[in-house]
């Protein structure tokens, strides 16, 4: 295949943008090899510890794109202590060092410092992106940083990071010479921003499509932002509180009236619902509406609200909207593709306001639906029957029952056969989330008809190894696997250790799974690292092979066991 | 093999018997306080200081949201949940209690308004100065986690909120 030269090769693969066809590419033979590493630019690592900075850069010299995905998914939901590692820095130092090109960096999970964006700002002369996302480590200093110094900056995107606010100038830190930016986004951040230098910085960026605010911008600096960019396509409000009987609202009333680009919406973190009005006319155009932020909207409201988005592909929405409410959705948002509705109150003992009602009428009314998050207060078999039946086409679907191990509240049986029907017929279901009550059945099923589930999430479920066992040995694409609180023990986690080398990563916390058990695997897998995560009784750690192992993460590898590692996790 | 039915965190014990219970048996955290969780308040019995949210709650891990959303949920102090709290009312001298519902009201003045209309007498309480007459006017009192029998209004609405069990409309002469 040496018939054409180089640049033609490269040209080609060019349109080649998924990693997944780019990695193909490069088995083909050494000449493709060569071509594909010396223009791949765009590059992704799912585990941060599966390589290390120096073997990247060496294999991809020319990487101008980043992404990189620390801890754990179950660390979103405090199961990985904070300090278990994720450290953006090594790779920062390591691609200034060798003078790489960054230009985009996309960050998930991970513990970034003040003195990593501080080098990111400096080392990369054409930095364009920060995308951050559930990441902590860091304070506004470190905005201040890369918005000081990135003079080309185009994205800024903030999502739903833990970041320390110094209630410092950060956003003055933007100079004036910067009007690149396109995408803005500070809604995570819950300091005070100066307003003044927020305006000018929207006034002097003609190209800034994307704009979320956080808290401390309230509603009138929104009226005036809006006025300096009415090309916005995706909005989010602060704070959305004010007296409708004002001048300002009025104002912000023919404001939005020009805002005819906006498809996407989000925020209302505090509201005011007599002014949701305003909104109305732009409804009519949006796709996207994350309304999860918004406890402050009745029920009554979200319903007026959402008669008004006939073109919504996307919602995020609170259970407060409740069975009638999701009804009402099922009749009017016929474009939905994708739904998540969240728990309003998490910390109530089953207190969800809805249930399988909610759901069923969401899959008459939205045939398009297919990637699906519902929390929820209880799910029958039938329920989930229908739901199969009316939508084939899931590619994600995630079911939370809030009374983790709730059975069908009609037959009082365990919900394998509904979780069953989902898998059976979704043929393209790529990620699924069980609860409620769950014996082996279901992961019968899962086993023998989820072929192309790539994640799976487990938890208080199952009744023994089997269980597991169907899993790894039916799912040929399972990438991911986490466990929780379930009776899997070493019989599941031994039987086929090479399994773990064709998946990313296994978790399992609260099992049945042995330290012994966890030594036997990392013996036969030096290419698979073993933490044992264990927060309590240091004294005893190790000494009894026959103790249970409260938290274990197994993930492959080419570089062996971490150096970062602190003190309660063990690389076995 | 036994079912997990107990807090994530501790290890199963495998010398239980197996138990493989239709009831739903919802994720026991370190405590299960429903109130106190609603209220965001802390849970020692002996602090009684009002703390919007405790690091315990912080650390909760299920339902399964982001930590950023569950923050922003409790602050908002659960504008859109139907959580009650239901406790008995006697009124001195009528064997038939009522039941009320302290999460429908926002504070001590709707709590007496609303006894004042269900029982149709005047009721007093640690806010209301001066004589009390017979008769006509009752004292409202509430007994507490403690078994103690104490008059309304003395500590804040909320902290009233954890440790009121039930309450009672006593005469005043009795009083």
């Amino acid at each position: 295949m040496n018939y054409f030269p180089d640049e033609v090769l490269e040209h080609v693969f060019d349109f080649l943008t998924s990693h997944r066809d780019r990695n193909a590419v490069s088995l083909v033979c050494k000449s493709w090899f060569k071509v594909e590493k010396w223009s791949r630019h765009r590059v992704f690592v799912g585990n941060c510890y599966a390589i290390s900075p120096e073997r990247l850069i060496a294999r991809f010299p020319r990487v101008r794109a980043l992404t990189l995905k620390g801890k754990p998914h179950f660390a979103d939901f405090n199961l990985v202590p904070h300090d278990w590692g994720g450290f953006v820095y090594p790779w920062i130092e390591a691609m200034a060092k060798s003078n790489i090109g960054l230009e985009e960096l996309r960050l998930k999970r991970m513990v970034v410092s003040n003195e990593g964006l501080e080098l990111l700002a400096r080392s990369f002369v054409n930095f364009k992106s920060l995308v951050l996302i559930s990441c902590e480590g860091f304070t506004t200093d470190g905005l201040a940083a890369v918005a000081a110094n990135c003079r080309f900056l185009r994205e800024l995107d903030l999502q739903e990071n833990e970041v320390e606010d110094r209630k410092g100038q950060w956003l003055s830190c933007f100079p004036d010479s910067c009007t690149s930016l396109v995408s803005l986004n500070f809604a995570c951040l819950k300091g005070e921003v100066n307003l003044t230098a927020l305006e000018r910085l929207v006034a002097r960026c003609p190209n800034l499509k994307s704009l979320r605010l956080n808290r401390a911008v309230p509603l009138d600096a929104l009226q005036r932002i809006l006025m300096l960019a009415p090309q916005l396509e995706d909005l989010g409000t602060g704070s959305y509180v004010h007296d409708p009987d004002t001048e300002t609202y009025n104002k912000l009333i023919s404001t939005f009236q020009k805002c005819r680009s906006i498809r996407s919406m989000s925020g209302f973190l505090e509201v005011s619902p007599l002014c949701l009005p305003a909104i109305y006319p732009i409804c009519s155009n949006l796709t996207s509406l994350n309304l999860s932020y918004a406890p402050g909207i009745h029920g009554d409201e979200l319903i007026k609200l959402i008669h008004h988005c006939r073109k919504l592909q996307r919602l995020w929405i609170l259970d407060c909207i409740g069975d009638k409410g999701l009804g009402v959705v099922a009749s009017t948002c016929k474009e939905l593709q994708e739904l998540r509705v969240f728990p309003s109150d998490p910390f109530g003992v089953g207190n969800a306001a809805v249930t399988e009602k909610g759901l069923v009428a969401i899959s008459f009314g939205c045939p398009k639906l297919h990637s699906l998050l519902y929390f929820c207060q209880q799910v029958t078999n039938a329920a989930l029957i229908t739901v199969a039946k009316n939508c084939p086409n899931f590619t994600r679907f995630r079911l939370c029952i809030l009374d983790a191990t709730k059975a069908d509240p009609v037959t009082m049986q365990p919900l394998d056969e509904g979780f069953g029907a989902i898998v059976q017929s979704c043929k393209d279901l790529r990620r699924l989330s069980l609860s409620g009550l769950l014996t082996d059945r279901v992961f019968l099923y899962i086993g023998m008809y989820a072929e192309q589930l790539e994640m799976l999430s487990i938890a208080f479920a199952g009744d023994s190894d089997k269980g597991m066992l169907y899993v790894l040995n039916g799912c040929k694409k399972l990438r991911k696997l986490e466990i929780r609180d379930s009776p899997f023990g070493n019989e599941a986690l031994l039987t086929d250790v090479g399994k773990y080398e064709t998946m990313r990563s296994l978790w399992m916390s609260s099992c049945e799974v042995t330290l012994g058990g966890c030594k036997v695997l990392a013996e036969k897998m030096p290419r698979i690292n073993v933490e044992i995560i264990n927060e309590y009784d240091q004294m005893e750690f190790g000494f009894d092979d026959r103790q249970k192992v409260d938290k274990m993460f197994l993930y492959r590898t080419l570089v062996g066991p971490r150096k970062d590692a602190p003190h309660f996790v063990w690389t076995l | 093999m036994g079912r997990a039915t107990n807090s994530s965190s501790s290890s199963i014990d495998s010398s239980s018997h197996p138990t493989v219970s239709s009831a739903s048996s919802f994720p026991r955290l370190k405590r299960d306080l429903s109130t106190d969780l609603s209220l965001g308040l802390s849970i020692s019995t002996s602090d009684h200081h009002y703390c919007p949210s405790t690091p315990r709650e912080q650390q909760s891990d299920w339902p399964p949201i982001k930590t950023l959303l569950r923050k922003a949920l409790a602050g908002e102090g659960n504008k859109c949940n139907d959580a009650t709290f239901f406790v008995k009312v006697y009124m001195e001298g009528i064997p038939i209690g009522r039941k009320l519902d302290l999460f429908a009201l926002d504070g001590y003045h709707a709590l007496i308004r609303t006894l004042d209309h269900m029982f149709s007498t005047t009721i007093l309480w640690a806010e209301v100065d001066g004589v009390l007459h017979s008769e006509k006017c009752h004292v409202l009192t509430y007994e507490d986690k403690e078994g103690d029998w104490m008059m309304v209004g003395d500590v804040p609405w909320e902290l009233f909120l954890t440790t009121v069990k039930r309450l009672k409309i006593t005469r005043v002469d009795k009083y």
